[in-house]
Formats: structure tokens, sequence, C-alpha cells
């Protein structure tokens, strides 16, 4: 397989999430398409299912100037600072949705292998290593498509997530924080300090070997860069999407 | 907020690895309005609207059969058939 890869800076959330769909409307004439991408200002998503309110303290995010949005897939609320982000773009393999999720997450994992770091797959949709989560990944089917993207946490600072993320009982909040301490990791807390864009080749590199694909950094046409700005404006930067739920 | 009669509503949250949380507002005993939020996955996501709308106006002891019907060729994690049944039914128990 060809697989185009866009090696991509810190954006904005609506942008990243608009971007994300654009190149899945467009996966026909695109390819396969792999970018990684970061986020700037730092935002927090929740999922598909989530409620805005009930899962942000959008009065903190504000003063924090964290950006919020609403992804296309489903899961959980993501504090977006110190990490890579990827996101990949396929034609839908046969068998079951939630059996493909492994497929790209072993991207992830050989890239994590080219670091030194012995990861493995945990659940449908998390990749841990020693027990510890280091990446949360989701997918979705659409336009005829595959989108899956994914996080790999760079550091973390779960204090600061916590002052973002709301939790269902408050009065549990010190035990939930030491908890996600216990059980979240990062390449920092791992000693790997390494450059964004230098991650970005080695992950690729990750993904190249997990897919059996060739990889060729192609920009995206006008097209889907115009498909995205309108997705930005109408859907990821609208109040109508990030509150629907 | 004066209730208006015959209407309760319940909330459940309901923790099998993923969360599951149920608002719900029933009339007498049939669900008036429903939502459904939680950090599962579904596939197709539109599934979840179908779910809510197909469960307004149904009474708790229809709810078990509408809701397996709907995710029938679905694919999910954090969220079954099952735990929604328990979710609106825990609801249900705990209106006011």
């Amino acid at each position: 397989m060809e697989l185009r890869v866009i090696f991509d800076k810190k954006n904005k959330a609506a942008w990243n999430m608009a971007l994300d769909e654009a190149i899945l409307m467009h996966l026909e004439e695109l390819g396969p398409t792999l970018r990684f991408y970061g986020w700037f200002p730092p935002a927090v998503s929740i999922g598909y299912f989530q409620s805005m309110e009930e899962e942000i303290d959008l009065k903190k995010a504000s003063e924090l100037g964290v950006d919020v949005v609403r992804r296309l897939t489903g899961g959980g609320a993501v504090y977006h600072k110190y990490e890579l982000t990827y996101s990949i773009v396929l034609p839908p393999p046969p068998g079951k949705i939630l059996d493909s999720y492994r497929i790209v997450e072993k991207g992830i994992v050989n890239g994590l292998k080219a670091l030194g770091v012995d990861a493995e797959l945990s659940g449908i949709n998390d990749i841990v290593v020693g027990g510890k989560k280091i990446s949360g990944n989701a997918q979705t089917r659409r336009y005829g498509g595959m989108l899956q993207h994914g996080t790999l946490l760079m550091d973390v600072d779960v204090d600061e997530m916590f002052s973002l993320l709301k939790v269902p009982q408050e009065k549990m909040k010190d035990k939930m924080i030491k908890n996600v301490k216990e059980r979240v990791t990062s390449l920092h807390n791992l000693g790997i300090d390494i450059e964004f864009e230098e991650l970005q080749k080695i992950m690729g590199g990750g993904f190249k070997k997990a897919l059996n694909a060739e990889l060729y950094e192609e920009n995206l046409p006008d097209k889907v860069l115009s498909q995205a700005r309108k997705l930005e404006v109408e859907k990821y930067g609208s109040r109508k999407w990030n509150f629907k739920r | 907020m004066v209730a208006e009669s015959g209407i309760s509503r319940g909330r459940a949250i309901i923790k099998r690895g993923k969360l599951i949380k149920i608002d719900a507002s029933f009339r007498e005993d049939r669900i008036e309005e429903l939502k459904i939020t939680g950090d599962f996955f579904l596939h197709p996501e539109e599934k979840i609207d179908e779910l809510e709308k197909s469960l307004r106006g149904k009474s708790v002891k229809e709810i078990r059969e509408v809701i397996e019907r709907v995710l029938e060729n679905a694919e999910y994690v954090g969220l079954s058939p099952d735990t929604l049944v328990e979710a609106v039914n825990q609801a249900w128990k705990r209106r006011n």
C-alpha cells in the first residue's frame, strides 16, 4: 500500500478535527493518508457521545486559553497538550470494526519499539507500557472510509488535566487524580525527551511497518483544505456541534 | 421549578469499564425524553439518535426489545443492551 504522510504542525482544535474529516471525505482521490499533528493552543476534545458541559469546566478552559471540541469519534475526554496525535484514513478493512482498531494501533507500538519502549495493546483502544496508558485511540466509519485517530503522550500534567475535566463525583476527585497518576505514563516519564518533529518521523516508520506501506510525503490539494475550512467554521467551531449532547 | 403533573425525572450513571449516563423524563411509566451520554464506543455513531428516538413513548417494560432491535447490527464497547436496560431501569427507580 502507498500511504501519503503529512507531517503537520500544532493547530487549533477545530481545524484538526475538520481536517481529519475532510481527508476522510476525500479518501478516494487522496488514497490512504496518515497525518501527524499537535494542538496549539492546548485543547480538550470530548468523545462523540459525551456532554460538553458535563465533561469540561468551560470557565477554567477559557481562563487557561484551552480550546474545546467534540470529536467525530467515540471515547472519552482527552487533554491535548504535550502529545503527538495521528490520524489515518484508509479503505475499511474487512471484518469487525472493533477488530480493526489494532491494525492501526500497531503503528504506535512499532514506533515506540523504535524508541526502545516495549508497549502493548490493551482492550480495544488503549496502548500501555508496563500496564500504564500512553496512547488512546478511536475510530469511525463514514463516507465509505475509515478514520482512526489517536494520541501519544509526550508528557502529562494530570493536575492541570483534572482542573479542566469534571468528574462524576467531585468528592472523589483527589482519589481519581491519584489513580490516574498511577495508571498513565508518557515518553517523558519513561526518560525519553524528543522533539515533536523527530517523533513524527519515528512514528511514521512505525506505521510503515505495521501497514506494510510505502510512505510518500505530499501536501493536500486546495480542495481538501477548503473543505476543512468549511468544516472548521460550520461544524467543529460551532456551538451546534460542540454542545449537541 | 414546578414539576408538571405526571412527569418525573431520573438519572443513572453506570460504569462498566466505560461510563454510561442516562437522563430521562417519564410521563407515568412511559419515557418522555431520554439522553444517553458517555465515553463508550458505538458503530455506527448515529445509532445513538435512533436509540433515543425509538425509546420515546415506550414503557420501561418495553425497552429491552427496542434496544436489542436498534443495536442488532451495531458494534459497541462499554455499552450493551444489558447495560442500557440496567441504566434506564436505574433512572426509572431513582426518578423524583
